[in-house]
């Protein structure tokens, strides 16, 4: 074998240890190292060459990729996911004829929407979704972010939140934590204009705080115009009484001056 | 009749060919009927000077459909000739037009004898377009060399006759469904193109340019000659042929969306220079593909604007990609929040195909999820084969949407529980999603109401009077900017022949026009008539 190929492949062993131990920086290290050693190859992309060894070291180099994908996950560095997922994303798709599916290609897709999701990029979300195939979505870990996003956009934030017990895979964690933090900002969000008040009973079931001291740190931090009397909390203030109409002067004279430079325009 | 007898043939031609260009400046719908008929009238009296010719009587027997289309044929290349010694690129694009018109007569036999009266036959290009003809038996050899002996041998061999006989060899090889031969044959015409830097030829290269992806893709291998593509527009941009700019711009987005690789299109399209668009097939491409981009992106009012001008842009008989513009405007539609009217659905031609479509507004109207759910199974392949499942997936959320909206219209108030049962989400945990649902909808401003948590019940507030606010002044000037930026438009489509003001007319010269004129207006009135 390339003296090369074993020498990555020694590393990549090393790596895969330190990620189990969970040490981060020796992992780190290492897998910058790895990352220099693979510039060395030239089967990877973008140059595609076709080398002896080239199935091998697209396996390799696709592997250390999804470890280090998982790795940035645990480490909680969205840059450092997205980086690496970018670099991985070549080996799924263009690759995709030379190699055999990996085990884990469904999960880090999943993981990637997720992600996405969270960072309510939704346009990207429903863009990486329409590249994946029709049997892809049947696959249990894409189902679940799709779902996801379904109910987020539907406003049922309760399944989101169920969702939450149901995750296929343990690094998915990370990204349902954050999601809980945004589900409830938008509950808050949703709940402000939809009752005119709550008991705050209801109101920390709703918002899943486990005491009523959070619900307290978290109005006096986040909303503070919501009003507490009488056990209750008070989302409306009373409405001033709307001024008589004003006419939208500026915007009425806009319109007509635009009619009338319209009109006499000489095209 | 005041009309003074023609000396020859060709005077008629020109002074025809002239006042249909003037006609086609003052009644530019009428473009297309026109060139048609007036390539058939003067074709007929070519055709009845040349029957007493002893070499066109044996083609005659054969087939009689053969020499007039040869007949077209070469009254096509001659006014290829003339454009490209007057560099006026019109007469060219004419002469597409008029190849267009003939694509149903093209036969081997017609094909074989166009290239050897327009190439010389031992030149390079004219044995290697023969070699991609499908060889035929002899008598129809001995037909074509007995007429090519007749006529008189070409002058010189122009490029753009070259690329015509190139052109004319694609167009039939695909017809005939010769894709892997006509695959081969674009792509040698594509490295002879590279050599060629003249605008007249930016017309017939531009066509070509299109056949080439069009074999490319009914072969399969559309991602092969993406690098070719973006090779070619960049030379393209160099040489500031905009015709041949927007056709590639087009077929690579088409590239791309081919594929689902909605990201790269996008990047393309914001990068690529925009000009003002020379054809308004290519133009309705690009708002087409543009609508596809942008609903994928979630921009839906944008999709919206494009995909209907793309609809409405299209001539009348490119029905398929209206029915598509169509296909993918009603779902915008429906993801905006608005229900498209029946009409749309019931236009001339369209009705089986948009029926699938036709079912999905009906369930998003009535807002029930049940019934939406039975029809997207029902015609989950027609989806799938328009690409549009993922967009009818996201439309769940407004069907729930809708189904909340009649609700609240038609309770003052409704407690929580029936308003899940109305809904029939299907959910293991109905009310609270429904409360949750209800409070999402009143935030967006799509309801009107308050939530009673302690009850359960959801209390509507009333509807206030629209016509006090400013919406109908909003409506309206939309409207009336969108009139007035077309009159803008169309205004600035006027065209008028070149070099018209240059020519001097003599009064016979002009009493003739305008006779013409007049029985020519005549006729289109008697048209309008018949229409009607």
């Amino acid at each position: 074998m390339d003296p090369k190929l074993t020498e990555v492949s020694q590393y990549f062993e090393r790596f895969k240890a330190a990620c189990v131990r969970e040490d981060i920086d020796t992992s780190a290290n290492l897998l910058s190292q790895l990352k220099v050693l693979l510039t060395s190859f030239r089967s990877l992309p973008p140059l595609f060459e076709v080398t002896p060894n080239a199935v091998q070291e697209l396996t390799i180099a696709r592997d250390i990729y999804e470890h280090a994908v998982l790795l940035s996950v645990k480490m909680g560095d969205q840059d450092a996911f997205e980086r690496d997922f970018f670099q991985l994303k070549p080996y799924y798709t263009d690759a995709r004829k030379r190699l055999p599916r990996s085990p884990q290609e469904h999960m880090i897709l999943g993981l990637n929407l997720l992600r996405l999701l969270v960072q309510n990029r939704i346009a990207e979300f429903h863009t990486e979704l329409e590249l994946l195939p029709a049997e892809s979505l049947e696959d249990p870990c894409i189902k679940h972010a799709v779902e996801l996003e379904q109910s987020f956009m539907e406003g049922a934030y309760n399944r989101v939140l169920t969702a939450k017990q149901t995750v296929p895979n343990q690094s998915y964690d990370y990204f349902m934590d954050l999601l809980a933090k945004t589900v409830r900002d938008e509950i808050a969000g949703c709940s402000e204009k939809a009752y005119d008040f709550l008991s705050i009973n209801d109101a920390r079931q709703m918002l899943l705080f486990s005491s009523d001291n959070e619900l307290l740190k978290y109005i006096n931090e986040e909303h503070p115009e919501w009003e507490i009397k009488d056990g209750s909390v008070i989302f409306q203030k009373a409405k001033e009484t709307a001024p008589c109409k004003e006419i939208p002067s500026l915007q009425l004279i806009n319109q007509t001056l635009s009619y009338a430079r319209e009109l006499e325009r000489i095209v | 009749s005041d009309l003074k007898p023609k000396k020859n043939i060709q005077e008629k031609l020109s002074s025809e060919k002239s006042t249909v260009l003037l006609f086609q400046s003052l009644f530019p719908v009428r473009r297309r009927q026109f060139s048609v008929k007036m390539s058939t009238a003067p074709a007929q009296d070519v055709e009845m000077k040349e029957t007493p010719d002893p070499a066109s009587a044996p083609s005659n027997s054969a087939t009689s459909a053969a020499p007039s289309a040869l007949q077209h044929l070469k009254e096509i290349a001659s006014l290829i000739e003339t454009g490209a010694y007057a560099r006026e690129v019109r007469r060219i694009a004419r002469a597409i037009r008029l190849t267009m018109a003939l694509r149903r007569k093209l036969k081997t036999s017609v094909v074989s004898a166009f290239l050897n009266f327009a190439l010389t036959p031992g030149s390079e290009a004219h044995s290697r377009l023969s070699s991609y003809l499908p060889k035929e038996d002899d008598h129809e050899m001995e037909v074509d060399t007995a007429t090519s002996v007749v006529q008189a041998p070409v002058k010189h061999s122009l490029p753009e006759l070259e690329i015509f006989s190139y052109l004319l060899v694609l167009i039939f090889l695909i017809d005939q469904k010769r894709y892997s031969e006509a695959k081969a044959c674009s792509s040698a015409s594509i490295a002879r193109l590279k050599n060629i830097n003249r605008r007249t030829v930016d017309v017939l290269a531009s066509r070509l340019y299109f056949y080439y992806s069009l074999s490319y893709e009914h072969t399969g291998d559309l991602a092969e000659i993406r690098g070719n593509l973006l090779a070619l527009h960049q030379i393209a941009t160099l040489r500031h042929d905009e015709l041949g700019q927007e056709t590639l711009l087009n077929l690579l987005l088409r590239n791309y969306l081919h594929y689902n690789l909605y990201d790269q299109a996008e990047k393309l399209r914001s990068k690529a220079p925009r000009f003002e668009a020379h054809s308004n097939q290519q133009f309705c491409r690009y708002l087409f593909y543009l609508g596809k981009i942008r609903t994928i992106q979630l921009e839906y009012t944008d999709a919206k604007e494009s995909l209907l001008q793309a609809a409405r842009k299209a001539p009348i008989a490119a029905l398929c990609f209206r029915i598509q513009c169509t296909k993918w405007a009603v779902i915008v539609r429906l993801l905006l929040g608005e229900i498209p009217e029946r009409t749309v659905f019931m236009q001339k031609g369209m009705e089986t195909a948009l029926r699938p479509y036709f079912e999905l507004t009906n369930a998003v109207r009535i807002g029930d999820l049940e019934l939406f759910k039975s029809v997207a199974e029902k015609f989950s392949e027609t989806f799938s084969l328009d690409r549009t499942q993922n967009l009818i997936v996201r439309l769940r959320h407004n069907v729930i949407r809708t189904g909340l909206r009649n609700i609240s219209i038609s309770y003052s108030r409704i407690s929580l529980t029936d308003v899940a049962k109305k809904l029939r989400l299907d959910s293991p945990n109905p009310v609270a999603d429904a409360e949750s649902i209800v409070s999402k909808a009143i935030r967006d401003g799509a309801i009107d109401a308050t939530i009673d948590h302690a009850k359960g019940w959801m209390v509507s507030k009333e509807t206030g009077d629209i016509y006090s606010t400013n919406e109908p002044q909003m409506a309206f000037n939309s409207r009336i900017a969108f009139c007035l930026n077309m009159h803008n438009e169309a205004v600035r489509a006027l065209r008028f022949p070149p070099n018209s003001h240059k020519e001097k007319e003599i009064a016979e010269k002009r009493r003739e026009r305008q006779q013409q004129e007049q029985e020519l207006a005549k006729h289109i009135a008697e048209e309008d008539d018949d229409e009607f």
